[in-house]
């Protein structure tokens, strides 16, 4: 009955044509418009996990397995999360001009943004299997559990598409939320186990796997892409759960808050 | 047969507040918790209904300041409105000086974004796309940079994608003011040839004699009310009234 509905409304008008339109364009703009173009969303991840790899792998000698391909998986997922919510926070303002003179539903612009920062997160999701299976001398090779990433990528990508209504609509009334946001997720980097080991993680900080939908989702991730095992299925509920209420709470914001936004910004 | 609604607006009224200082940042509402900002209130637009059928062309009359873009910007559902409802049948383009263009993108890439804004599927785009660019008379600029041009090829660009791309309802504020003489008398053989039947346009203009010309009835609004609602030429003698 649902996806008649959905079927329906897709068919019927050109929302998925606009979406991927929309999708292209904007990825096009941030990474054609430079002159490493496309390399760049190749070139980020790598050296983001050389700065990790030097810093505790050489200087603070950590012993997890597979170190470089542990950080790889953790940082791409968390870069898109900053992408879509950071790169975010002024959407309703650079994106103005779609539905200033329009009846455009914002909603679309937030849904094509982020469909944009998946198309990168896929191009370094391929990488990451790449290096993953090719370079990495502790890798454990594939498995079908690697198919479990993609519910865990529409979890991320529900959890940042709620985040991203958030903040952008709290941008409308309260401009510096960008400098706090910024605060909140270097706090959020560092409560995530991004380079710990996980048992240390769950040591020092225990339940906190389930209070914080990123540390579940990088978790889960490791378990299904490196670990040849399925992910915890409790934690992935839990972190479902906190991505559909963010999302609710975002739709809600958008429609009290963000439906001012032509007058207001 | 039952005529079709395009836009039924029923007790909409529409009002801004106007602070003097911003207190935009938290830090601000933080520091000036027991301090609220002088609010002023502009009642933009006052309670009123107004039903607009398909395929009617509307005119809107009114001295400056009394709310005509304000109700355009509410029906096209641009701006929300602070009291009743606004049924919009369809997809809206308000047209005034500019149109709905991304300084970031080139001609060929903004055409393409507008035409899909407005409903339009790729292919009808592709088909339209030569005679768009043609019209605007940009052949020579279509991989350049929007913010690269002039304000009159700006405007070209944004009249050229209304007029061949055209949203179910359009808004049109003020548009004849646009490019030069020649380009001016082209818009005008537009509206001239038959691409105002089967649409439903809301015009806002002060020349009498387009609205005249081209408008089944008209509304007549002052100080945010709706004065009149009907028939053409009464519209138009309140407004002249109004003015002397």
């Amino acid at each position: 009955m649902i996806l008649r509905i959905v079927n329906d409304w897709l068919s019927g008008s050109n929302k998925l044509e606009r979406l991927w339109l929309l999708a292209k364009i904007e990825f096009k703009l941030r990474y054609y418009e430079n002159k490493l173009g496309l390399f760049w969303a190749l070139l980020k991840p790598i050296m983001d996990v050389g700065i990790y790899y030097i810093v505790f792998k050489i200087i603070l000698s950590t012993d997890i397995p597979a170190f470089a391909s542990y950080l790889f998986i953790g940082l791409i997922l968390w870069n898109f999360f900053m992408e879509s919510t950071s790169g975010t926070i002024q959407i309703l303002n650079t994106k103005k001009y779609l539905y200033e003179y329009s009846n455009m539903n914002k909603l679309e612009i937030y849904t094509s943004t982020l469909l944009s920062n998946s198309i990168g997160f896929f191009f370094n999701l391929i990488m990451f299997l790449v290096f993953y299976n090719v370079f990495e001398t502790e890798s454990i090779g594939m498995s079908s559990y690697n198919f479990w990433i993609i519910p865990l990528f529409v979890n991320l990508f529900i959890l940042s598409l709620g985040m991203s209504l958030i903040l952008s609509c709290i941008y409308i009334i309260a401009k510096d939320i960008t400098q706090i946001w910024q605060v909140f997720t270097s706090l959020l980097f560092f409560l995530s186990p991004i380079f710990y080991k996980l048992s240390v993680f769950k040591e020092a900080l225990p339940s906190f796997d389930y209070a914080n939908p990123i540390a579940g989702i990088i978790i889960n991730a490791r378990y299904v892409m490196m670990g040849n095992t399925a992910p915890n299925y409790e934690l992935m509920i839990w972190d479902f759960g906190y991505a559909i209420f963010l999302l609710f709470g975002g739709l809600i914001l958008l429609n009290k808050l963000g439906a001012k936004a032509a007058e207001k910004l | 047969m039952k005529e079709e609604i395009a836009i039924k607006a029923k007790n909409i009224s529409k009002t801004f507040h106007i602070s003097e200082d911003s207190h935009n940042t938290v830090k601000h509402r933080l520091f000036n918790l027991f301090n609220p900002p002088r609010r002023k209130e502009v009642k933009a637009v006052k309670m009123l209904s107004i039903d607009i059928k398909k395929g009617e062309c509307i005119g809107l009359l009114g001295r400056n300041g009394s709310g005509k873009s304000t109700l355009v910007k509410v029906l096209a559902g641009v701006y929300p409105t602070d009291s009743g409802y606004v049924n919009i049948n369809g997809t809206t383009m308000l047209m005034n000086l500019g149109v709905g263009m991304s300084q970031e993108l080139t001609a060929r890439e903004n055409i393409y974004v507008s035409g899909s804004v407005l409903g339009l599927k790729i292919k009808e785009i592709d088909a339209l796309f030569e005679e768009i660019v043609s019209f605007a008379e940009l052949e020579e600029f279509i991989d350049t940079k929007v913010k690269f041009f002039s304000s009159g090829m700006m405007a070209r660009l944004g009249f050229s994608i209304a007029v061949n791309a055209g949203a179910d309802i359009m808004f049109l504020d003020e548009i004849f003011a646009v490019g030069d003489m020649k380009f001016q008398e082209k818009a005008i053989k537009v509206f001239e040839s038959s691409w105002i039947e089967g649409r439903t346009v809301i015009l806002v203009s002060h020349s009498m004699d387009t609205i005249r010309q081209y408008c089944s009835r008209a509304a007549y609004m002052d100080h945010g009310e709706l004065k009149f609602f009907g028939d053409t030429e009464k519209a138009i003698e309140m407004y002249t009234a109004d003015n002397h």
